[in-house]
């Protein structure tokens, strides 16, 4: 079996819904965009496993919020270090707030009753609240029952997975979005050898995308593997 | 938005990473006056953040769209159209000070009455109706997510039907400390104590958060006895009976039961049925009957669940175009379901009942015939029947392979000793709060 690569450098593309390859996710993406522009949930609650596109889907209702003109923040719980709870202090003003693997705080009892509070207030003021975690609220670590079931009371949606065939035309959604093409076959290729998950494909491509540029050569299989070759070299 | 904040934020979207342009850049709002371009950010955690990390990048930004003609200008607020609520109210000008936080949407007539709330309901048309006089405090108790706060915002509301001119004012327990504390830094405790013993109606929801909190509760415990000597009504939930509150003073502990407490427990199969089409009713969808019964059946915790549960079909439903049958909410609650299947299951009913009457899990598949093995092995099957979709021989089966009339009799010796015997029925609810969270 191949070794994947390690891969070291920022990948920063525009986290947008135009941006997140749909797949069987479209249902997903069409709640979110309601909920932001107004005519949807007020309390959003996005599940998956790691790398299936939640931080970026997150991000994306931050982005079409600037559109709109509607105040919003971002923010991924999953940080080394937890900030204060202070920090939600006059979050609920936010007309959007999102929080990113809200699983972190479980079991938390300074954050799950600050986080109550934050959730009591936001709600009075109908702003909109989206989170994201690894599995559903009901499986949380949540300590506080008063919070536990206010997890459970907005639209909960589960991220479907991508199947490999779903991965190889994100793979070439994305190649398309950066403004280069890639076939089928390399696509699986990428598959087979390096990253699965598509936080890592998506690095990669990038990385790709830039030496195509330096050696001004189409991304043929001969070339994927001259330039994966001296990235492991 | 200013349009020279407006390409600050094309320009820093390129330079910054998607994740932290979202956490720090986009909160900022923007306001250009007198030569100055303000940059609010939503509390002092952002603010730090942003001057620190982001100073350098916003104010080349802000020189560069500006032609250097705007100062760079940071504050803690917001432009939000949304009113600021959260200042000590002033009671200067006698009553009407503050807004009263009700919820209209939240009524007695869309309260849905059942066994396990009907008490409850009743307590508060009372005292909605004859404020300071019916019940006071009236006290509502009972697990999360049950309907107390609905209860509170009714009586609110249908005392400002009756009485427009009435100050009524509802607040979680954490928002009379965050105006206590406010008011102490302010030096304005004077007009905080004036302010809230002049209100009328009263309504604290989840009094437990008071717990350990000692001078909230002073000064709680003095506002409360103004209250009552004025016979004006005070309404208190809270999460357990009073008195089972750790960190919470005794003598408020007996003052909040010198009223009339009322428990408010899980709403039976009927009424969670009777929920979800009244709450379906609500946004215009004909939720039916079969349909409601099934998820009721499939969700047996709170309100709040079922709610969530609800929004799913809906909202599954209205990106399909399908119609709600029960085949369509099998498929669209799947995972929620598996996940309840999972959670409650007729192992873990068997060893939660066990546990409960500190007897063996064996002894409820034994042949003892003893009373008190008897009665938790009914209450178990009972339990079976109404948490799982487990048919009555798959119960029969689990408990020491007995016939489904077994069941079936187990059952029916369950629902009528909930009626005659108030201990059975707080056993059997006590057991079913305990294996839905």
């Amino acid at each position: 079996m191949a070794e994947q690569l390690p891969l070291d450098f920022d990948f920063r593309a525009n986290q947008t819904f135009n941006d997140f390859y749909p797949g069987p996710n479209q249902e997903i993406i069409s709640h979110l965009q309601q909920s932001v522009i107004g005519s949807g949930e007020q309390q959003l609650f996005l599940w998956g496993a790691t790398g299936e596109g939640k931080s970026h889907l997150l991000q994306a209702c931050c982005q079409l919020a600037q559109q709109q003109d509607i105040s919003s923040f971002y923010f991924d719980l999953s940080t080394p270090k937890l900030p204060a709870p202070a920090m939600l202090n006059g979050l609920e003003e936010i007309e959007l707030v999102c929080f990113d693997n809200i699983e972190t705080i479980a079991g938390n009892q300074a954050w799950e009753l600050a986080f109550f509070n934050f959730f009591n207030r936001h709600r009075e003021r109908d702003h909109k609240l989206i989170l994201s975690a690894d599995c559903p609220p009901q499986l949380l670590t949540i300590e506080l029952p008063d919070l536990k079931t206010r997890l459970n009371w907005g639209l909960t949606l589960k991220l479907k997975p991508l199947s490999d065939d779903d991965k190889i035309a994100a793979l070439i959604f994305k190649a398309d979005q950066l403004g280069f093409e890639i076939s089928p076959k390399v696509g699986q290729f990428l598959l087979t050898h390096y990253a699965r998950d598509l936080h890592g494909l998506w690095v990669l491509l990038e990385k790709l995308d830039r030496a195509s540029l330096a050696a001004k050569r189409k991304l043929t299989l001969p070339f994927l593997r001259q330039v994966l070759s001296e990235t492991t070299n | 938005m200013s349009a020279i904040w407006t390409n600050c934020l094309a320009k820093l979207e390129n330079e910054i990473s998607a994740s932290d342009f979202s956490t720090w850049i986009r909160p900022l709002q923007a306001q250009e006056a007198d030569g100055q371009l303000t940059l609010l950010a939503p509390n002092r955690f952002v603010l730090d953040w942003v001057k620190e990390h982001y100073f350098v990048k916003l104010a080349d930004a802000i020189h560069e769209f500006s032609n250097g003609t705007l100062d760079l200008i940071f504050e803690i607020g917001s432009r939000s159209v949304t009113p600021q609520v959260t200042k000590v109210p002033k009671a200067a000008d006698g009553k009407k000070a503050g807004p009263n936080f009700l919820n209209k949407a939240f009524t007695f007539d869309n309260f849905v009455e059942g066994k396990s709330n009907q008490l409850a309901r009743a307590a508060s048309m009372q005292v909605s109706e004859n404020i300071g006089k019916a019940y006071n405090p009236l006290l509502i108790y009972g697990s999360s997510g049950l309907g107390k706060t609905h209860l509170m915002h009714a009586i609110g509301n249908a005392v400002l039907q009756h009485n427009p001119s009435a100050t009524v004012v509802y607040l979680h327990s954490e928002k009379f400390v965050q105006d206590m504390v406010r008011a102490l830094q302010q030096n304005a405790i004077n007009s905080f104590k004036e302010y809230y013993r002049s209100i009328d109606v009263l309504l604290i929801d989840d009094i437990q958060f008071f717990a350990g909190k000692e001078r909230s509760q002073e000064e709680f415990f003095h506002t409360f006895n103004t209250l009552l000597e004025k016979k004006h009504q005070v309404v208190l939930t809270c999460d357990k009976y009073p008195k089972e509150i750790v960190g919470l003073e005794d003598r408020l502990k007996s003052r909040f039961s010198w009223g009339l407490p009322v428990s408010i427990e899980p709403p039976d199969l009927e009424t969670r049925a009777a929920i979800l089409m009244n709450k379906a009713a609500l946004v215009n969808v004909e939720l039916p009957q079969e349909v409601a019964f099934f998820m009721a059946k499939r969700i047996p915790s709170n309100v709040r669940d079922l709610e969530g549960a609800l929004r799913r079909v809906i909202a599954n439903a209205q990106f399909t175009g399908k119609e709600i049958t029960t085949e369509f909410t099998k498929e669209a609650l799947h995972d929620l379901i598996s996940l309840q299947d999972k959670l409650v299951n007729i192992d873990n009913i068997q060893k939660t009942v066990a546990e409960y009457f500190k007897i063996r899990v064996a002894d409820l598949s034994s042949k003892n015939r003893r009373q008190s093995i008897t009665r938790p092995r009914q209450m178990a099957m009972c339990l079976a029947r109404e948490l799982t979709s487990h048919s009555f021989p798959e119960i029969g089966d689990a408990f020491g392979g007995r016939d489904h009339t077994t069941v079936m009799n187990a059952c029916k010796r369950i629902a009528e000793l909930k009626e005659a015997d108030s201990k059975v029925a707080e056993d059997y609810s006590n057991l079913l709060r305990t294996l839905s969270h």
